[in-house]
């Protein structure tokens, strides 16, 4: 058995339980047009005269990236619970697979589900009139940023999981991963209107550096508020550098702390 | 030390398990498994069966001693190990949401076996014509003949049964022993499994472990075992007050064994004929010392079972 067919067999068999039920597939894509149909113009009319450098449809739009993808990548820490307490994961744990495979099939399908929702996201808001202007490797930075940020938010979902004992305590955990950060980095408004004891905090969180770099990525440098995180003698290219690998380091951490909470939880 | 034959599917050696936290589950047990046989795990709550299962899974990490799958070390080749077998949980490992035919098709394809084998085994446990619904709406019977159906798809050399009666009624039990003694015999799988229903152990298992306090205190055929503890047990109806009984009966008159209290029942193992118990047991005037009612049965594993675990329990200073 080599480890790569163990994980097409556990992709599979996650992306299925990801979509196959009619109010999962539904979740997974309305929530992302109800925020960029509904949600994102309410926020233009309340905020978007804030400044008139830059278009607040489109940097609204891809400030609901941070909010969909971390909160996605948090609820499918509910499906892994519910595997490891009511499903089929000792079943897998008996396969004959490297079991480091369950825990990377898992997030793989996590990065799926999170591509799509990313597509719909910015498709829909160019359908609103969003503008976006990027280069190859603006946008693959930028897509690194989401991708390791749902990474990262899964690992600590699945560090979470497999640490906490009670379910019901997991549930309180994903309102609070998956909307405070949203609150206060800077997806809405720009972080330099924190106050300055906030902005000590907001630069810590990744959700900070992966908006500032979807905006690099996808917008004009003035929106990408890279210089509101780092030094504005920094070059921009070297800022989003150092946001990446804040990122980067982030899903580094959740996905080994992840990784050696599921080995000790599962081999006694 | 244990003289370990290769050749054995399953060898478990001078076996420990120590939990983090000092709990001694499983304290040196060794016993060998033959080919083709059914041998069965016995004993009470926290004997240590889970553990040693989880050991043989390799599910759990074994403090001392070793443990042999196919010939082949747990520790040290785990996927090997894994494939060699099957195991069906004692509670339900199923993916509900999805139908019986794709819970099938999810273990051929971790166990990289063909997809043709599923049809068979699902005819042989009589769930064709379920396969395509949702595994959630089976009956507790059904999920346990699916995961038996799974447990085997991959062709094991050893199924691991924990408990796989637990919960069910007795008929769908006793259905499903007829099964496993049936699908045992057609694919010449070893089978090992742990039990609480000693009854059907005995019908069941060609050898069985009754295992307590993570030791082995009786390892045999059913039939042995019962004939060494006695062929008959006398048992007495007891009021609320049992010493007269109990005294009359210790020390034991020849041809009983050490009298154990159960309830308001005491039982007496016998090795005596049943005419000639019956004969004793009139002699012995019970009524006079409170007796409400006596009788005279076989005895079954079950008696063994316990007049060795309360003997266990009664030697470490432990109450029943």
């Amino acid at each position: 058995m080599t480890a790569a067919s163990g994980f097409a067999a556990l992709y599979r068999r996650r992306l299925s339980v990801s979509l196959s039920q009619p109010a999962a597939l539904a979740g997974q894509i309305l929530t992302p047009v109800l925020w960029v149909l509904v949600v994102g113009p309410a926020l233009n009319r309340a905020f978007g005269g804030f400044t008139h450098q830059v278009d607040y449809t489109s940097y609204v739009s891809l400030g609901q990236i941070v909010f969909i993808l971390p909160f996605s990548a948090m609820f499918a820490g509910l499906t892994t619970l519910f595997d490891r307490d009511f499903g089929i994961m000792r079943e897998l744990l008996v396969a004959p697979i490297h079991r480091a495979v369950i825990p990377l099939a898992n997030t793989a399908v996590v990065l799926t589900v999170a591509a799509g929702q990313f597509a719909i996201i910015v498709g829909l808001a160019l359908a609103r009139g969003a503008h976006f202007a990027t280069t190859p490797a603006r946008l693959l930075t930028a897509l690194a940023a989401a991708a390791l940020l749902s990474a990262g938010v899964y690992g600590l979902a699945e560090f979470l999981v497999y640490t906490i004992k009670k379910p019901q305590a997991f549930g309180t955990i994903i309102a609070v991963i998956g909307a405070t950060p949203y609150v206060l980095c800077g997806a809405i408004y720009p972080i330099a209107v924190l106050p300055a004891a906030v902005k000590w905090l907001t630069w810590a969180l990744p959700w900070t550096h992966t908006v500032a770099l979807l905006r690099y990525g996808l917008m004009s440098d003035t929106a990408a508020g890279l210089h509101q995180i780092w030094p504005g003698d920094l070059s921009l290219t070297g800022a989003a550098l150092l946001s990446l690998a804040v990122v980067a380091a982030f899903a580094a951490l959740t996905q080994t702390a992840a990784h050696r909470a599921f080995t000790r939880t599962t081999l006694k | 030390m244990m003289q370990v034959t290769q050749s054995r599917p399953l060898i478990v050696d001078r076996l420990t398990k120590t939990y983090p936290g000092g709990v001694r589950a499983v304290r040196g047990i060794s016993f060998e498994v033959a080919e083709g046989e059914i041998f069965g795990l016995l004993g009470p709550n926290g004997a240590g069966k889970t553990t040693t299962l989880g050991v043989l899974t390799t599910l759990v990490r074994p403090s001392g001693g070793r443990a042999l799958v196919a010939g082949l070390d747990v520790m040290d080749e785990p996927l090997a190990v894994r494939r060699a077998m099957g195991v069906v949980f004692q509670d339900s490992v199923l993916d509900n949401d999805f139908s019986g035919l794709a819970n099938m098709r999810l273990h051929a394809r971790l166990w990289r076996v063909p997809e043709g084998r599923i049809a068979p085994l699902l005819d042989t446990v009589g769930l064709t014509g379920r396969a395509h619904d949702g595994v959630r709406t089976y009956s507790g019977g059904m999920k346990r003949r699916l995961e038996i159906a799974r447990a085997l798809l991959g062709r094991p050399r050893i199924l691991v049964l924990d408990e796989p009666t637990l919960g069910l009624d007795p008929i769908v039990r006793s259905e499903l022993w007829q099964m496993i003694r049936a699908l045992q015999a057609g694919q010449g799988v070893t089978v090992l499994v742990s039990t609480h229903y000693l009854e059907e152990a005995q019908g069941v298992c060609d050898r069985v472990a009754i295992i307590d306090q993570g030791k082995i205190i009786a390892l045999d055929t059913p039939s042995r075992l019962i004939a060494d503890l006695g062929q008959h047990v006398l048992e007495v109806g007891v009021g609320a007050d049992p010493a007269p009984v109990l005294a009359m009966l210790r020390p034991a008159p020849p041809g009983l064994g050490e009298p154990m209290r159960t309830g308001s029942t005491v039982s007496v193992p016998s090795s005596l004929p049943a005419p000639e118990l019956t004969g004793l047991a009139g002699r012995l005037d019970l009524t006079t010392a409170g007796a409400t009612t006596i009788s005279i049965r076989p005895a079954t594993l079950n008696d063994v079972f316990l007049h060795l675990t309360s003997a266990a329990r009664a030697r470490t200073g432990v109450l029943a």
